[in-house]
């Protein structure tokens, strides 16, 4: 079985875009507020590729986050989620400089990349010399991404991906990030508190409120970090604020 | 290789970026439509299509689709280019308009409007005074809006509705709502 089955992004692992896509279920609880309404599910053998389902939910760790941010003028920012033109223009327009690098598409793209590679050399009989450790991998999808020189940004939208990678990655991506902040920086993370059983992109509404859109499944659920491991990642912060919401979504700000 | 083709090259129309909701096939009412049903414009004169790859650099004031491969450099100082959906281009960018429905490696510059389709694949940075992105697309790069000012930080509850599109396509246009 292939890394790649391994970790639920095989073929066959029920967890591609096409084998299961993500049953719409309406983040944000009861008594949250949304604009819309789940729409029904798509007839089963439905070819046509299901939309993608959206719902609002309100941000306590969006408005702390915008808060801390307050009165920075033109600050840098750095989006780890989709480029979403919302996300971007609700930024830019405060007058923010916004960078942005899809993390999880990145890894997902660098876990086919490596996949191949194996393939490549197991074809050809040949002894590989790709060091497929956990640890050598995430130094190797970290050559490739989140090349910023440091003290760079004074913000990160980091939104939930940490659940879906492998944990060294995660480890050494809090690292990077930690560097690539400026002193008082904030990184505005979401963690699941109970394994997602679906998967979710996040962009930003208005000041509190985030709209939530359910995906096609880019990489499963890696983990479920709990309070003190959190604390323990983001170990070089100063300070740390946590919103539990209904919907068992942790929202932690993080303070340089 | 370069054809010129009068009205029939792939380009999109002026009002692509129609800045309304929905996708920009739809948003921008083309006049008509090519073979591969990407949208026409009167005004897209040259085209490099697919299968063909070229390395140097592109200058000149016409528009220009790209639906092969292009590595270099290209300047269309008042014209547009069209990356396809087929299109790989590794290059700097520096054109009036610039429409990115393939995968681009490379610094965009786009004066007045740079748009991301669903399809689009950007590995660099942009620079622009209006930036269009559909859902779906991808970027990794810095986002720079030449014209941006900042907005009031206290202007949230009046411009609380920013925002709200829903899969559509809106516009960074500085100094106005987002939608």
């Amino acid at each position: 079985m292939s890394f790649l089955n391994k970790l639920g992004i095989g073929v066959g692992a029920g967890a591609g875009a096409g084998s299961n896509r993500e049953v719409p279920r309406a983040i944000g609880g009861t008594g949250r507020p949304r604009t819309n309404s789940s729409p029904p599910v798509g007839a089963v053998g439905a070819t046509r590729a299901p939309e993608l389902r959206e719902s609002n939910r309100v941000s306590n760790g969006l408005k702390e986050f915008l808060w801390n941010l307050d009165g920075l003028g033109r600050g840098a920012l750095l989006d780890l989620g989709p480029a979403w033109q919302t996300t971007l223009s609700f930024f830019i327009e405060r007058g923010f400089r916004v960078s942005s690098e899809d993390i999880l598409r990145a890894w997902k793209e660098f876990l086919v990349e490596e996949e191949g590679k194996l393939r490549e050399a197991a074809g050809r009989a040949a002894q590989h010399n790709l060091d497929v450790t956990p640890a050598a991998r995430a130094a190797r999808f970290l050559e490739a991404n989140l090349q910023y020189p440091n003290s760079s940004f004074d913000a990160v939208l980091l939104w939930d991906l940490l659940d879906y990678l492998e944990p060294l990655v995660s480890k050494q991506i809090v690292a990077n990030l930690t560097d690539l902040l400026r002193p008082g920086g904030v990184v505005f993370a979401m963690f699941h508190s109970k394994k997602p059983e679906g998967f979710q992109r996040y962009r930003v509404v208005d000041c509190t409120t985030l709209q939530v859109i359910s995906s096609p499944v880019l990489c499963p659920a890696q983990r479920v970090y709990q309070n003190r491991e959190i604390q323990d990642l983001f170990g070089r912060y100063r300070t740390m604020k946590s919103f539990v919401g209904r919907d068992q979504l942790r929202e932690s700000l993080f303070i340089k | 290789m370069w054809k010129k083709e009068d009205g029939k090259s792939q380009g999109v129309p002026e009002n692509a970026a129609g800045i309304s909701t929905g996708s920009p096939a739809a948003a921008g009412s083309p006049a008509r439509e090519s073979s591969t049903g990407l949208p026409v414009s009167s005004r897209a004169s040259a085209c490099l299509s697919q299968g063909i790859r070229i390395k140097g650099e592109v200058t000149g004031s016409e528009d220009l689709f790209i639906d092969g491969h292009f590595e270099g450099k290209v300047n269309l100082s008042n014209g547009s280019l069209t990356v396809g959906p087929n299109g790989e281009v590794k290059a700097d960018i520096f054109a009036r308009e610039v429409i990115v429905r393939g995968r681009v490696d490379g610094k965009i510059v786009g004066r007045e409007k740079i748009q991301l389709w669903s399809t689009g694949n950007v590995a660099g940075d942009l620079q622009t005074e209006r930036l269009v992105i559909e859902d779906g697309a991808v970027l990794r790069g810095r986002v720079e809006i030449e014209t941006g000012k900042p907005i009031d930080k206290h202007a949230e509850a009046r411009g609380a509705a920013a925002g709200t599109s829903k899969g559509g396509v809106v516009s960074v246009n500085s100094g106005s709502a987002a939608d």
